[in-house]
């Protein structure tokens, strides 16, 4: 094969796998840190019922990495159009390595979240309990 | 990132791509599309489902309310099931002279990874839900005023599997194929 051949029409594929990363790790992400925290908030809520609502924080948190996976993703996925600007195997590359940049980051915040939200949210639940028998 | 180092010579893993039909990559995405989420709501259901029965032994008024964890679970593969329906409808036959064109490429792309996004959101989507759904469950049958807030977050949850479907969409209005020849 001659060097007139150019990758330059498979340059999608890894422009939209990039846009699938992203949103695909994130969504895992954030699925972790909503299910860890989730639990953790049902085991505390049977002690303290009235605590429930404020620990609902570690799953807002968890939940929008999920939207910053889809904006990646959207943004990614209209940016590949060929016929108005011609996407060269450089670009797709980079949609790629932006992609996994955003989808791994929030996988690992999504793992943050669970891992310290269900922690802290068990301890608040005794802190609360220790400090209001201390005013008593 | 390609095997050949020679100036000018472009990556090989775009010379094994450009070999491979699209309709090929088209196929497995909506295979994916349905398969994977179903798996993901399957998963769900399983998990909710049997702590579920387990905890109705002893509390048998939790039965009816908590039919809503399994609902959600079961929402995900019927997410997976419409975009499989939507992403078939994009296919369209092109003459055998354009199956390898730059467009026809990059529709067999969009296809395929607006499969893997639906797939793969809804199985991480679904195990989300029924694992909350589960522990719903379990504090329901401890105390009745827990479950509409542990519902709370599992409506969050659920919203993983929506995010995966906004984008498949999205991603697969680009599959355009070549235009026939009149």
């Amino acid at each position: 094969m001659s060097s007139a051949f150019s990758g330059d029409e498979t340059a999608p594929f890894f422009g939209f796998l990039g846009a699938a990363a992203a949103l695909v790790f994130s969504c895992m992400g954030a699925a972790y840190g909503t299910a860890k925290s989730g639990v953790g908030v049902a085991s505390m809520g049977v002690m303290r019922p009235e605590l429930v609502m404020k620990s609902i924080v570690p799953v807002v948190m968890a939940g929008v990495l999920g939207i910053y996976g889809l904006i990646i993703a959207v943004i990614i996925s209209t940016g590949i159009n060929p016929k108005a600007k011609s996407y060269y195997l450089f670009d797709g590359y980079a949609h790629l390595s932006s992609g996994l940049a955003c989808g791994l980051a929030g996988l690992s915040a999504g793992m943050a979240i669970g891992i310290v939200g269900d922690a802290g949210v068990r301890y608040f639940c005794h802190i609360f309990f220790i400090s209001f028998h201390l005013l008593i | 990132m390609s095997g050949s180092v020679m100036l000018g010579e472009s990556s090989s893993w775009s010379r094994a791509l450009v070999k491979i039909s699209p309709y090929t990559f088209s196929a497995i995405g909506i295979a994916v599309a349905i398969g994977v989420s179903v798996l993901g709501a399957a998963w769900g259901i399983y998990i909710t489902g049997s702590s579920l029965i387990g905890a109705a032994i002893k509390a048998p008024r939790i039965t009816s309310k908590n039919l809503i964890s399994v609902i959600f679970c079961e929402a995900v593969a019927i997410y997976g099931v419409i975009v499989a329906i939507i992403l078939q409808t994009k296919l369209e036959s092109v003459p055998a002279s354009q199956i390898y064109a730059p467009e026809s490429l990059r529709a067999g792309y969009a296809i395929f990874a607006s499969g893997i996004i639906v797939g793969f959101a809804n199985l991480v989507c679904g195990l989300c839900v029924g694992i909350i759904g589960s522990s719903c469950a379990l504090s329901d049958a401890q105390n009745s005023s827990l479950f509409v807030k542990i519902l709370v977050i599992e409506i969050f949850g659920s919203a993983l599997g929506l995010f995966g479907v906004i984008v498949g969409i999205i991603m697969s209005a680009q599959a355009s194929w070549p235009a026939k020849p009149v």
